[in-house]
């Protein structure tokens, strides 16, 4: 963030991601259990009337409206098992918009720094695809130039798998977010 | 929550009705054609059973689902004075995946309905709804091209609206107060 700062980047308001990992809540452990393990959720502060599913296996993502967790709640079938809490600020920069922040995990332990880059003229994935990766490429510049450690890694969506449209919508950025928290689960602390 | 008091009417004198919902409501009706999914949960998911509607809302153009859960009717001394149901009641907007979202999480299916028709929209004191709706059973699976009605004679009506926890009291009047107008 002081990398951005440093360019007389004009901060904007804050902004959080909530993601949670869950399991199912089963009677008998020793019994089969023949319904997904992997099921996660995704909220973000920006659309706050809407909550988002991802169940990996089926690479399936579900949109509802955010009173879905009351529902959820009610029926205990699935309980919390864990959550990624990402924040920090927005900047604009001519066409772009960073979200640069980090990811903590249950409140306690900062798992990583994580930058996003909207480029806000075309919400085609396709042909934004170049831009973006170039921008970011001249954003590592930056970061070598301030003497910062660190390199940005990109982490690929698997939209393709997902089955998202080319236009980009909160749905590709929930798969985006759930797969950084995967990522980030699979490192070592 | 939801305050709702439930009735039935024989067919023939369904006409009738919606000419004195129309009159009543000074607006036009309208259509009814929801698949109601009684989704339960799978033998070893969760502490207890439960089970939720997938509602999918086939009277416009593009298919709207809804995830609804029913909760327990109010009880006590208090309940057994309210002049109708006050239970809980969530309902949420969700996309078309639904189904095998909720079948992936463990969920079957119990049972699943098609309910056609039509309701009228009112404000007295708050919105409520009069639907009047003939209940079909769907003898295949998804099939709602198939459907039949469960008594053939006789339709539902439901007279219905929202309520929060502190207000509850005057709803209910309300709804019935507006059903008494309905009575034959």
């Amino acid at each position: 963030m002081k990398s951005i700062e440093s360019l007389n980047v004009t901060r904007g308001a804050r902004w959080e991601a909530k993601a949670a990992q869950y399991r199912p809540m089963l009677r008998d452990q020793n019994l089969p259990a023949d319904f997904a393990r992997d099921l996660q959720s995704i909220f973000f502060s920006e659309n706050p009337s809407k909550f988002f599913f991802i169940l990996r296996t089926e690479h399936m993502v579900v949109e509802a409206d955010s009173n879905v967790q009351d529902i959820m709640e009610r029926l205990q079938t699935y309980r919390n098992r864990l959550t990624f809490v990402f924040e920090g600020y927005q900047y604009q920069l001519g066409d772009f918009n960073l979200k640069a922040g980090r990811a903590v995990l249950n409140g306690e332990s900062i798992r990583g720094i994580v930058l996003e880059v909207e480029y806000l003229p075309v919400s085609s994935i396709e042909k934004s695809r170049t831009l973006l990766q170039e921008f970011v490429e001249l954003w590592q510049d930056v970061i070598s130039k301030h003497s910062l450690n660190g390199k940005i890694s990109h982490l690929e969506p698997p939209f393709g798998s997902y089955l998202l449209s080319d236009t980009y919508s909160w749905q590709h950025t929930a798969v985006q977010y759930t797969n950084m928290m995967t990522h980030f689960l699979s490192q070592r602390s | 929550m939801e305050c709702i008091m439930q009735g039935i009417i024989e067919t023939q004198h369904v006409e009738g009705l919606a000419v004195l919902l129309q009159g009543l409501c000074g607006s036009q009706r309208q259509a009814v054609k929801i698949h109601d999914l009684c989704l339960k949960s799978g033998p070893n998911l969760g502490q207890v059973p439960s089970e939720m509607h997938l509602m999918c809302d086939l009277s416009h153009q593009e298919p709207r689902w809804i995830v609804r859960h029913v909760g327990g009717a109010m009880r006590g001394a208090g309940a057994e004075q309210m002049p109708a149901l006050v239970r809980s009641v969530l309902n949420c907007r969700i996309s078309n995946n639904a189904l095998r979202f909720f079948h992936s999480l463990g969920y079957k299916l119990d049972h699943e309905l098609l309910q056609t028709g039509f309701k009228f929209q009112f404000h007295k004191v708050v919105p409520i709804t009069v639907s009047v709706t003939s209940v079909c059973k769907i003898p295949k699976l998804h099939m709602i091209e198939e459907a039949v009605p469960i008594t053939p004679g006789l339709q539902l009506v439901e007279v219905s609206a929202s309520t929060s926890g502190d207000n509850y009291t005057e709803v209910a009047a309300a709804v019935s107060g507006l059903a008494e107008q309905l009575a034959p």
